[in-house]
């Protein structure tokens, strides 16, 4: 772990008269998991949405690996090497999981108009190349026996996969989760574990993780930090956190945290 | 092996057609190919990349009063004169796109419309090179002295260039750019999370359409050998979208098909021809609600791009 990925300097988000993010300053080291949790409404997918360029910060600055990425638009920071999951999962409905993937290696297909048009020349071995890839990426996420069913007829923990395996197509530096546990049972919330902890030893990936459900980020996360009404409200490692009076209030309300007191 | 046995029945067929068929059945394919070379614009554009356009009647007469001009004024032949106005409207499309592809929808249709109104408005009042509100002769199809004026003559110069733009989209469509129009129709959010410029790809998908309806245009006008502004039209843009929904949006063939129906019906009901408006309404309607993907999904997956 050497050295920031992301560094979210001061940023905040308003819309009209609503403040959703507040003034929220968070690094991420290279090469860790770090989540950014919090009850609903606190401002967690807000701070995605800014990462990604899809909204821009009112002030504040987002840098990746020291160079500035916010107010860029969506495609020229994934390109840069951010990738990300949905909330609600964002597939290409109609298609089969493969073709999901290959749209995902989109940019390193690299024939061109003509050989396209006339099926000529890298065509071929691009096409053969990028199904080879695709196959590889969903076999990591375990669903190598799916690859031929159409994305919507997946089941809702296997389209979370496959927004992953999408994702890790496009070889991201930074992989951002988006509540990537949410609907999921115990058994499957184990198995996506494996997956993000596979990710970050075997292929060095920088992992946020932005989610409500305990299990998965306490297990996995190097450090978390805590987002409540657009405000870190704490930050340290799942033990920390876990401890600190202002997290408990947050999640469970006044009183639980006064009876922990007395 | 399959494929070159298809290729060599189509080459016979395309042989033998001009000693089956009578002169009128010929002109009534050539307006089939050169209409389903329009329709495959919107095929692009509509039916694969998710943009609803009206402006296809608008590039349909920049490719056929384009090439008329340029013949006219700058005594360019049409066989030059066709392909470039065909990439001229690319360039058109694409700006347009630029320019009107930030709105979406119902939005995006009215802005196409306008398009159409005022590319038709033009025609009508740029007199000293339309010919204004009374149209203009287009010049025959000759290359060198070999001149091609009737039906019959234009169909070898109309029908293999429809077959050229449909085996050259077709693969298109199957190759990583049709996925990406596929993936922007279905999620726009998800195909800029994976580095693809959306606005950029819409764009482009307008400027193919704009390059196959100028194309099919520019085909037609010396078939019907006179331009008339009221053919280029917001009916006609719409008429032209309802083949593309009747046909089916999602693969070439769907193209074919609608065009197809929309040239022979009215030849097989002229007895009905009071009545033909209402037909194709309901045909339209019926289509949207029982074969959403159009008459082309009927058939088997012969060159479908999902």
């Amino acid at each position: 772990m050497s050295g920031p990925a992301l560094t979210i300097a001061q940023v905040s988000v308003r819309f009209g008269g609503i403040v959703a993010l507040d003034n929220v300053s968070i690094t991420v080291d290279a090469g860790s998991i770090h989540a950014v949790i919090g009850p609903n409404g606190a401002g967690k997918s807000t701070l995605i949405n800014a990462i990604t360029g899809i909204y821009t910060p009112s002030s504040g600055r987002i840098e990746f690996f020291g160079r500035r990425i916010d107010g860029r638009p969506p495609q020229e920071i994934e390109r840069l090497g951010i990738g990300r999951t949905f909330q609600n999962t964002e597939l290409f409905r109609e298609m089969t999981a493969i073709e999901n993937v290959i749209v995902g290696l989109n940019r390193q297909i690299n024939y061109g108009l003509f050989e396209g048009a006339l099926h000529l020349g890298g065509f071929r071995s691009g096409e053969v190349k990028a199904r080879d890839d695709a196959m590889a990426h969903l076999a990591f996420v375990g669903l190598a026996d799916d690859a031929d069913t159409i994305a919507s007829n997946l089941p809702f923990g296997k389209q979370r996969r496959l927004e992953i395996a999408r994702s890790l197509a496009t070889r991201p530096q930074l992989l951002l989760l988006d509540e990537p546990a949410a609907g999921l049972r115990p058994a499957e919330i184990a198995e996506l574990n494996e997956i993000l902890l596979g990710l970050r030893s075997k292929q060095r990936l920088t992992i946020v993780v932005i989610d409500h459900v305990m299990a998965l980020v306490m297990a996995i996360s190097d450090r978390v930090s805590v987002l409540n009404f657009g405000n870190k409200i704490a930050e340290g490692t799942p033990k920390e956190v876990r401890a600190s009076p202002e997290v408990v209030k947050a999640y469970f309300g006044e009183e639980r945290s006064h009876a922990r007191g007395t | 092996m399959r494929r070159v046995a298809f290729a060599a029945i189509g080459f016979g067929l395309f042989l033998l057609a001009p000693h089956v068929l009578r002169d009128f059945q010929l002109f009534q394919l050539c307006l089939i190919a050169g209409t389903a070379v329009i329709v495959l614009g919107l095929v692009v554009v509509t039916g694969m990349a998710g943009q609803i356009s009206l402006a296809q009647s608008a590039f349909v007469a920049v490719g056929s009063y384009g090439s008329a001009i340029l013949a006219d004024k700058c005594h360019i032949p049409l066989w030059a004169g066709i392909p470039v106005s065909a990439v001229g409207a690319a360039f058109v499309g694409f700006a347009l796109g630029q320019i009107t592809l930030r709105v979406a929808g119902h939005y995006l249709a009215l802005a196409t419309l306008a398009f159409t109104a005022i590319v038709q408005l033009i025609l009508i009042h740029a007199d000293d090179l339309t010919g204004g509100a009374a149209g203009m002769p287009v010049p025959a199809f000759a290359i060198g002295s070999l001149v091609f004026s009737k039906a019959g003559q234009l169909y070898y110069v109309i029908v293999p260039a429809a077959v050229t733009a449909f085996l050259i989209f077709a693969n298109l469509l199957r190759s990583r750019f049709g996925r990406m129009l596929a993936a922007m129709r279905q999620s726009e959010i998800a195909t800029a999370s994976v580095g693809i410029d959306v606005l950029r790809c819409k764009a482009l998908a307008f400027a193919a359409s704009a390059f196959l309806g100028a194309l099919g245009g520019g085909l037609l006008a010396p078939l019907t050998s006179y331009l008339d502004p009221a053919q280029f039209g917001v009916i006609e843009a719409i008429s032209l979208l309802a083949m593309a929904v009747i046909g089916g949006m999602r693969s070439p063939i769907g193209a074919i098909f609608g065009s197809a129906i929309f040239i022979l019906l009215p030849e097989a009901l002229q007895h009905f021809q009071t009545y033909l408006g209402l037909i194709f309404a309901l045909l339209l309607c019926v289509s949207i609600v029982a074969r959403p993907d159009g008459l082309a999904s009927l058939r088997l997956n012969l060159g479908r791009g999902r």
